[in-house]
Parts: C-alpha cells; structure tokens; sequence
C-alpha cells in the first residue's frame, strides 16, 4: 500500500477514533466511517497539514472515498513537483 | 340620547327588567326596547341603537339586544349584542358592534393604566433591566431601555416616555373596542379591549391591554390566564396559555399552555408548550417545545430546539446572570447553555456547555461539546441549508397585517453587521494560527476551544463569505443606481453616514451607531420626548439602511483589501463568482445529505426503502429548494459574463 494510503489511513483513525484495520480504499468517509460534516471539514484540514497541501473547496466536496483522498492528493503532489 | 319614557320603562319592567333608578338610563332615539330583556341596571347606563343581527362563526345569527345581563355604570354603542353575562358589566364603555356573550364579569375595579407602564424585570431575573410595557413599545424600544442601562439620562427619559403615555391611557372604565368578541370567558378585570379583538374562553385576564385593530385583530383564547400583560396588534395568545408581566408583541403566537413570566415577545415570535422567564424575545424567536426554557436571556431570529435550557443562577447571590445569542441562533435539543455566555450570530449550539464563552467575534459557528469540552467551528453554519432557508422564510413569515409596524426589522443574514465580524474574525483566526504550536490540538478563544488545524479553513471560510458579500452589494447598488457609469455607482451615497461606522443590531434593526448616537442624545435632551416622535425616528433610520450599507462597503472593503472598489472591480466580481459558486455547491451538498444514507433509515417499514422515501421525501432533484439554488447558481454565472462584457 501506498505511503499516501498509510497516511491518510493514520490521520482517519485518529481523527475518527475508529482502528485503522476498518479502513480500506474503498471505505466511505461519511457512510461506513461515520465522519459527521464538522469531521469531514476537520479530515481536509488535516490532510492539507499532513501533506503540505491546499485543497480547494468544491474538489474536497467530491472526496467521497478513502481511495478518491488518496488519489487526490497524489495528484496535488505530482503537481507541486 | 333620551331619558327613559314611561313607556319604554313599562315595556322593560314587562320584560323582566331592574333598575336602581331609571332616570340614570339614556337610550337612543327610536331605540327597540323589547331588545332590552332580563336585565338589572345600576348606576349610570346609556344605551345606543339596537337594530340588525349579527352572525358569529358558529352560523348563528344572534338579534342586537342585551339579555340577562347586570349593568353597572356602562355605555354601550350601536347594534351591540350582549347576553348571558353571570357576573356583572361594571365601569365599561362598549362600542358599536360589540358581541359579549357567556360571560362571567367584565370590570373596571379603579382607575387604571390597563398594563401600560408597569416595570418588569427582563433579561435580567435579578432585576437592574426594568422595562416599563407599553402597547407602543417596540422591539428597539425595549432593547435601548432594556441594554443600554449604563447611559441614565436615556433610561430616564424612556420612562418618562412611557409613564406618560400611561398616564394619558388611564381610565376608571374599561373599553371594549368596534366589533369586538368576548365569548365565553370568565373574567376580564381592568383590560382595555381593541377594535375587532376575539376573546372566547378565556380564563381570566387582568390588567392588560389587549390592542387590535380590523386589518390586525387579535386572539386571546381558551383557557388563557393573563395578568399585567399587553398584548399588541395582530397578536394571538391561546390554548391554555399563562402570561403575566409579560409583552406579546405584533404578530406573535403564543399557546398550548406556554408559560411566560416577565418576558417580552415581539414581531412573529412563537411559544408553544414551553416557558419563558425574564425572557428578551426579538422578532422571530420561536420556541415550540415542552421541557424547554427560555431564562434571563436575549433572543432573537432564534429557533429552541426541545429540552433547550440555561442556567442563570449560581446560588451565590441569586438569580443575577444572563445571556445573550446574537440573531439567527438555533439551540439543540437538550441543549443547556451556563450563563452569563454570548453567542455570536446565526450560530448553532448543540451539547451542554458550562464553560462561559464569548463567540460574538465568531458568528455563523458550530458550537459543540466533546467530552464535556465547549468547541466551535467557525463559519460552519453558513453553508447549511437551514441559514439559507432561515434568510428567505423571515421575510415570507411576517403574520403583521397592520400598516404602522412598530418593530422595524432588516432581514438580511448577510449584512455590515455581521461582515464587521467576520472582517475581525479573518484576523483573529490568523493571528490565533500563527501563535499556536503546531503540537495543541486546540486554542482557546474567549472561554471556547477551537481546534488548531481548522484555525485556516475557517478563516478561508469567513474570506469567502465576505467575498459573496462584497459582490452582492455591489450588484445591489448598480441595479438601483441604474447608472451608465460605474463612476456613478461607486460614488458614496449622501443620504448614508460614514462608512466608518460600527454597526449594532437593534433588536432586528441593523444600523450604524451614528445613527444609534444620535437617536440617543435626542431622547436624552428630549427632542424626541414621545412615542410617535421616536418611532418617527427609528423609522427613518430603518429607511437609511440601504445608503448606510453602500458607505459602508466602500469604506470597509478598502480597508479589508487594501483597494478601492473602483480600482479592484474585476477582481471583486471574479472573487464574487468564485465564492458564490461555492458556497452554492457548498449548501447542496448539505442539501444532499437529507436524502442519503441513514436519512432513508426507518423507511420502507416492510420493504421497499428508497419507494417509501421518494414517495414521501421526494427526491433531492426534483426538490424545490435544491432546484431554486441551483438556479441561482446558474444566475451566478451568467450575471458575471454580462457584467464583465459591459465593465
């Protein structure tokens, strides 16, 4: 698995309380996660604090999937690069 | 008005009727004595004509007359119809059209104001914050009486205002007002009655004024006990519910055995099933709920969700404190706020919270509990659907009929008192990021926590917003200049102040304090030293809103950005659509949630889940508001294209 995955797997965990063996790529943040609006606002944040990175508003709102987050940030980074 | 003839005493005496003295009774000419039936008369008694009928609501016509009724020192007007009156009508003055039916007594008890000018203690149960009720007394009234305790030339004066429209209200009889109905009731002691009013079974009202009028009448109804109360234009109090020393104010419901004690309520407020004590009620705060409490606290634009309640009293000296939530305001169910605490405006509390705070700098926030700690999130509630669907059903939900308002609202959820707020809270945010370690999970602000790693969206968040605002108001302005010249419309507007101004919300009257200043000093050195003159005023400050606001734009967003409109408009309007875009897809995507996921649990009881819930729910693309967002969404765009072309 990806450093990328890792990563946002660790920040999931934590910010959710929930044990990281339950997140997949496929896992859905709000659905089988449970993260509530303030939680999913607080996910982007801290991504963006993780990996040195601004999301923008409207891009974020189509981050559905741990797997979407994974992707979107490897594409963040491969342009800053 | 003639003496009784000796004929028309026979015929009332044949008629089962009494009189201590028939010399003291004058009737109309060619009144229809047999209309007077089963009657005793005391004291002095004039009666008008008796012709016609009158139908009530039950399809009843009833023939104008009185009938078993006892009379004492009354008047009574044209084409009345009394009967069954159990007590006694005493020191009354009826006017024409009047329907008293199944009643028990209507009295005046000794000369009385009827409600008017009596003090209560509000917002502040420990008293300190008198308010002297009034049927004048307006929501700005009240809120510069009640607030502003500290300038004692002002509070004097208002009083004196008040006792003297008291004074010139006193009366030794009661006045029952054109084609009003009190039916079925038992007591009204000391209660002035308005114009086309319906009273039908009430329990007992005393000393009040209940103020009514034919484009605004109001409703007092079964069960309701009220005591030094007033209750104003439009107003409807029912259901078993219990008022006292309390203002209902134009417009308002209350009912369903809602408890209000030293409280006001003014335009379009709501209560239903729950209690409200020492309670500062503006326009529109609305509490629906049983086990909900409204205490020592100022309101407005405000929503109680069920089991809402503070605290203001810490067993130490009393019940001393109080609280403020800035307009636009929804409390959770079971959610319990500590006083003194201030919240800032269009905010959403949710949990329990015994931490006193100060989010005023922080409007449009979340405030929650984790663990027994109070958090916000600022800026997080503007971009829900309940905050927009709020600034549009305000407006939509004015009840009052009468043409003379006295609460003076500006509906505006986006407006230079709320921008000033976020226009601080942008420097806040930043100044709390930067001296933060990056290590804290959360800062605190003013007795609040907020979580370091938001302190940057939020204020992303709160630029954005103001980003919306900029833009709209310029669109606003340029669509009432109607200019060719964008010189033109970017010039200051005369009629406005500076916009240099802070601006305060006056009980729903968002103004300059210029504005504020002055109307002070003229009550102070009275210049303005009666109701009208001083509805007068606010009235024209209510109508200096628009101008005041342009001024204040240019003044601020200069001060913001650094740029003079004139010199930033492309980039204004670009950041205008960008924001609005958005914040637009922001809110659908709150939208969107009503409609997946768990929102569909409990649907579909036996099968068939995602049939049962469209059926019921509809769905989120065929949904009105969805569909009105989205089309606004569009206007965004294209509103921009025909701007850029033309600047």
């Amino acid at each position: 698995m990806s450093d990328t995955f890792e990563r946002v797997k660790k920040v999931t965990a934590e910010l959710l309380r929930i044990d990281e063996s339950k997140i997949t790529e496929n896992s859905r943040f709000v659905e089988d996660l449970g993260a509530e609006s303030v939680q999913s606002i607080e996910l982007v944040a801290t991504f963006e604090e993780e990996f040195g990175i601004e999301m923008d508003e409207n891009e974020a709102l189509a981050v559905k999937t741990v797997g979407d987050a994974v992707r979107f940030i490897d594409n963040i980074l491969k342009n800053k690069k | 008005m003639a003496k009784l003839t000796k004929e028309q005493i026979e015929t009332l005496i044949k008629n089962r009727c009494y009189a201590d003295d028939w010399n003291k009774i004058q009737v109309a000419d060619g009144i229809k004595i047999d209309r007077l039936q089963d009657c005793v008369f005391k004291g002095e008694i004039k009666i008008g004509k008796l012709e016609g009928r009158i139908t009530l609501e039950d399809g009843i016509e009833r023939v104008c007359g009185i009938y078993r009724a006892k009379l004492n020192n009354v008047s009574i007007g044209d084409n009345c119809y009394i009967a069954d009156v159990r007590g006694w009508i005493s020191n009354a003055d009826i006017d024409d059209g009047v329907v008293i039916e199944n009643v028990g007594d209507i009295k005046c008890t000794e000369e009385t104001t009827f409600g008017n000018g009596v003090p209560i203690e509000v917002l502040n149960e420990g008293g300190g914050r008198e308010l002297k009720i009034t049927k004048n007394t307006s929501a700005q009234i009240a809120y510069l009486n009640v607030l502003y305790r500290d300038k004692k030339n002002l509070i004097e004066k208002l009083d004196k205002i008040a006792d003297k429209f008291a004074e010139a209200f006193k009366r030794k009889k009661v006045y029952i007002g054109k084609e009003a109905r009190i039916i079925n009731s038992l007591s009204l002691i000391n209660v002035y009655v308005g114009e086309a009013a319906e009273i039908s079974g009430a329990q007992h009202l005393e000393e009040g004024t209940i103020d009514s009028s034919k484009e605004a009448p109001s409703v007092v109804g079964n069960g309701v006990v009220a005591e030094k109360f007033i209750i104003q234009k439009g107003a409807s109090v029912k259901e078993g519910a219990m008022v006292f020393s309390s203002l209902v104010g134009e417009g308002t419901k209350i009912g369903e055995q809602f408890s209000a004690k030293a409280s006001v309520f003014f335009a379009n407020s709501e209560g239903f099933h729950s209690e409200s004590c020492s309670a500062f009620c503006g326009p529109y705060s609305v509490s629906h709920h049983r086990s909900t409490l409204l205490i020592a606290g100022l309101f407005s634009f405000y929503n109680a969700g069920s089991g809402t309640n503070q605290s203001n009293h810490m067993y130490k000296l009393g019940p001393i404190h109080q609280g403020i939530l800035e307009r636009g305001c929804k409390t959770g169910s079971f959610s319990y706020l500590l006083w003194p605490s201030k919240v800032g405006a269009f905010s959403v509390v949710i949990g329990k919270h015994y931490a006193n705070f100060d989010t005023s700098d922080l409007p449009f926030s979340y405030i929650t509990d984790e663990d027994g700690k109070s958090i916000i999130t600022p800026a997080m509630n503007f971009f829900t659907v309940g905050t927009v669907r709020d600034g549009e059903k305000w407006p939509a939900r004015d009840r009052r009929k009468n043409k003379n308002k006295l609460d003076l609202i500006i509906f505006d959820v986006l407006s230079p008192f709320t921008c000033q707020k976020m226009i601080r809270a942008v420097r806040i945010l930043q100044e709390l990021y930067d001296k933060t370690a990056k290590g804290e999970e959360y800062v605190k602000y003013n007795g609040i926590n907020i979580k370091r790693v938001l302190l940057k969206t939020n204020k992303k968040y709160y630029q954005l917003i103001l980003s919306k605002y900029f833009g709209d108001v310029l669109l606003k302005r340029m669509k009432k200049t109607n200019a060719s010249k964008i010189s033109e419309i970017l010039k200051t507007d005369s009629k406005g102040v500076a916009g240099n101004n802070d601006w305060v919300d006056i009980c729903g009257l968002l103004c300059a304090r210029e504005r504020v200043n002055k109307l002070i000093a003229d009550i102070e050195n009275e210049k303005i030293n009666d109701f009208e003159k001083l509805q007068n005023e606010l009235e024209k400050i209510y109508n200096s809103y628009e101008a005041d606001e342009w001024n204040w734009v240019l003044q601020n967003y200069k001060e913001y950005t650094g740029k003079e409109i004139k010199d930033d408009i492309e980039s204004l309007l670009a950041s205008w659509k960008e924001a609005s875009i958005k914040l637009y897809d922001m809110v659908l995507n709150d939208a969107q949630k009503e409609f997946v996921g768990n929102t569909r649990t409990g649907f579909g009881i036996d099968g068939n889940q995602d049939a049962d819930f469209e059926a019921v729910r509809g769905k989120y693309e065929t949904n009105k508001f969805v569909k009105q967002l989205l089309a606004k969404k569009e206007e965004v765009e294209k509103i921009y294209n025909d701007l850029k072309t033309k600047i």
